[in-house]
Parts: structure tokens; sequence; C-alpha cells
């Protein structure tokens, strides 16, 4: 180690090479947040229907989803998916979906706690008062959600920039997946992997400082 | 009685699972007339209140509005129609007040005059005004209900209830969660409320309102109707051994 020649300079001549990689990295967790939000709400609404059938597709996709590890299903995505249907999907595809269905039943959770979190009474008051369920839903319930809803939806987000990286098992070529090629051949793992880690932790943990402000003003109101 | 009924009650019987909370429970009341619902907790008095507010739905039985069938055990849709066209003119105080607390006080006031009547926004506001200036809180008008005291809250709840022009008023022990010291101020609108003519049936604790602003007393105990009498008489001489029993608890 203490022999150990630091050549940083590798990062500055390959510099291009890894941001087209974070590219990618931001790209595919913008594009998952989106779609496991959408997921999400689908999943929550099966969660909280009226109907035992609908609840119990909802609650068990969730468990099922929720308890087996987020690698082992993007490779059945990536692997099992194109058998199964007889269909093929780049890598790129397979890890946003793979990606978008695992975050999808966490984020349903996260919405499914913010809307029972709105005290019952609140939507008798709407409903004596004559509000329709949509009404006391729009005006009510969802506007009280949503300030609960924030800031986990936006830890949720640093959640899905860091599983990207899971993207490089199967060859999507975002940064982790870009380090791996170029200290497959530069030999600098050291100094790349390194510098990966940095790159990940300056977008989270400003993402994360600011959720944790925002509860705070939040709270405080 | 030969005249109908403004709201009334008819062999109301609740159950939840297998716990009978109501049994053929009986209510009518007369227009311009304060009932006051008393007995001890879990006697059935909130859950006859949610029933006549329709957020129960009567096991048997059923709840009339001027005659008109509103709720009862079995649906229909002339029932719901029915409901749907009186439920403006039922108004309900509840104990934990619950306004909304993302809308300013003169949000809480004008949204269901203006989501549900139709009625214009600048409308609605000089309806709200009256009301705040009636509960004497027109200078909190701007403010979240966070930023109030539980006696103002239920004050601007009131309010918010007047607003829609109501027939009947509910209030559902709308002191009980208050301290004792901003009890005073609920009361007094709810007395100048009676006194104005309004009909309301009150589930209330404050027996010293009910002696003195009632025009009936219902006693309730287990589920049924003990005891039914004028004020006078039900504090005066109560007729039954459980009402005097109950009574008791409130002499010092």
């Amino acid at each position: 180690m203490l022999q150990y020649q630091f050549r940083w300079d590798t990062i500055g001549s390959n510099l291009d090479f890894l941001l087209s990689g974070l590219n990618m990295t931001l790209f595919i967790s913008a594009v998952t947040l989106v779609l496991a939000m959408l997921g999400g709400l689908v999943i929550a609404v099966l969660d909280m229907s009226r109907f035992r059938v609908l609840r119990l597709i909802g609650i068990s996709v969730g468990e099922i989803i929720r308890n087996t590890p987020i690698l082992v299903q993007l490779l059945w995505v990536y692997y099992v998916l194109p058998i199964v249907f007889n269909i093929g999907i780049d890598a790129v595809t397979a890890l946003i979906i793979g990606l978008a269905v695992y975050q999808s039943a966490f984020i349903s959770e996260v919405y499914r706690s913010g809307i029972q979190a709105v005290p019952v009474g609140h939507r008798e008051a709407a409903q004596v008062l004559g509000l329709t369920t949509l009404q006391t839903f729009r005006r009510i319930v969802f506007p009280q959600a949503i300030r609960m809803t924030l800031p986990p939806l936006a830890a949720n987000f640093v959640q899905l920039i860091k599983y990207s990286s899971l993207g490089s098992v199967i060859s999507v070529t975002e940064i982790t997946r870009r380090g791996m090629e170029l200290s497959a051949s530069v030999f600098r793992p050291l100094e790349i992997f390194t510098f990966i880690a940095v790159v990940y932790f300056f977008i989270c943990w400003p993402l994360a400082m600011g959720i944790r402000m925002w509860e705070r003003r939040l709270a405080n109101r | 009685m030969g005249v109908t009924p403004i709201i009334a009650a008819d062999a109301v019987t609740k159950r939840f699972g297998t716990n009978q909370v109501l049994t053929r429970v009986s209510l009518p009341v007369s227009e311009r007339e304060v009932v006051c619902v008393v007995g001890p907790s879990g006697s059935g008095k909130t859950t006859l209140l949610r029933c006549i507010a329709m957020l129960e739905r009567p096991s048997e039985g059923q709840i009339l509005m001027q005659g008109q069938v509103i709720a009862a055990a079995e649906g229909s849709a002339a029932i719901t129609r029915a409901a749907h066209a009186v439920r403006p003119q039922i108004g309900m105080v509840f104990q934990h007040f619950n306004l909304w607390p993302h809308m300013t006080v003169l949000g809480n006031l004008i949204e269901a005059p203006v989501r549900v009547k139709g009625m214009s926004r600048s409308a609605a506001v000089d309806i709200a005004h009256a009301l705040l200036e009636k509960v004497g809180l027109t200078d909190k008008r701007d403010a979240y209900p966070a930023r109030l005291s539980g006696g103002q809250q239920q004050r601007v709840a009131i309010a918010r209830a007047l607003a829609m022009s109501p027939k009947v008023m509910l209030f559902d022990e709308a002191t009980s969660a208050l301290d004792p010291e901003l009890r005073r101020e609920v009361l007094v609108v709810m007395r100048q409320l009676a006194d104005e003519g309004m009909t309301m049936i009150i589930v209330t604790h404050e027996m010293g309102f009910a002696r003195h602003v009632s025009s009936r007393v219902v006693f309730m105990d287990h589920g049924e109707t003990v005891e039914e009498s004028a004020p006078a008489e039900f504090f005066g001489s109560p007729k039954t051994e459980r009402a005097r029993q109950f009574l008791k608890q409130f002499e010092d």
C-alpha cells in the first residue's frame, strides 16, 4: 500500500467515458422514478380496494417484490422474461422494468401510509357536508397525504440512484459498468471505484440532506 | 303528535359484528326543538347521532327527514337519492372539530358551499364572514386551524356546518375535548343557535346546558332510551333508578 503509486490522471483522461455512464445512471433513475410512482399508485389502489380479490392481488404482489432481492429480480427480468414471453428485451429496458417494479412496491407503501395518516374524522366532516367521495379525496385527503408523501418519495429517489448500479451486472453502461470496463483495460480499480463512489455520494448525500431539511420544515408548519 | 317530525330515528338497531350498540331506539324531533341526549359512555348516544348523520347505516329501522326515509338497513336507489338531497340540511359538529388543517378558516367555511351547492366564491365568502362574526372570529379568517385554540376551532367548525344553512344541527360531545375554560365560548354559541330556533340534537355531558337550554332530555343506557322528559322533570325528579344513579355523579 505504501509503495502504491496513485494515478489519478487515469480519471482525468477518461472522464468523458465515465461521465457518459453518469448520464445513463441519471436517465435510468429519473425514468424509473416516474414509472415507479405510477406503479406504486396502482399497487396502493389495489391494496386499499373494496374488493377482496383485488386487495389480495395488490398485497401479494407487494409482498413478493419486497421480499425477494432486487438483483435476483433484475436477472429474472433480463433472462427469464424474454423466454417466457418470447420477446427480446435489451438490458436498459430490463433494468428500467426491474427497478420500476421493485420500487413500486415500496412507493405503494409510502402512498398508503400517507393516505391512512389523514384522520378519518376529516373525511367524515367532508361527507357530512355533502362532498362526494372523489371531491373528498381530491380536496381533503390528497393535499394532506402529499405533504407526508413527498419526503419519503424523494428518499426512494436516492435509493433508485444507488440501485441503478446493479445494471452493471446485466451490462447496462451506467457509471458503475463504465468503471468496470475502464478498470479492465487500464488496471486502476482503486482510483476508478473510489472516484465512482465519490460521485454517487455527492449526488445522493445532498439529496438526502435536502430531504431532511424539507421534512423538518414541513414538521414545523 | 300530528306534525311530522323534521328528523326522526325510527326503531333503530345498530350492531357492530355481534356487539349490539343500539336497540330499537326511536327519536322523533320537531322543528325548533333542542334535544339533549345524555347517558353514561358506551350507552350508544354517539352511534345514534352518527346514524342520524348518515355516517353509520342502521342494522334495523330507519332514519327519516320530514317523513322521507333517508337511511335504512336495506338500501335502495330512492333512499340514496333522498339521502343525497337532504345531506346538506343536516349539519354536524364533532368532538374533535375535524377542521381541515391544510385550509385557512375561510377555506374551511367556503369549501362545501362552493363545491356542493355550486355557490359562487364571493357569495360563499359573504356568508362565511357573517358566520365568523356570529361566532366572534372575524379576525381569524386567514388563520390555519393549528393556530387556533380548541374553543376557537370548535366555533369555526360550527360556522362551517352553518354555512350550508342546515335545518338540523347535530352536536357530538362538542365540548368534551375542550379544557373547562374553553367550553363556555362554545356553549354560548350553541345557546345562541338554540335561541334563534335551530333544531338541534345534542349529545353531551354538560348537564347545566341540558337543564337550561334543552326542550327535552333523552336519557340512554345500554343502547336503549330509558327516559325521556322535559329538563325540569328529568333533573328534578327522574323517573328511573338508572337515571338517578347517573345524575348522582354530577352532584358535588
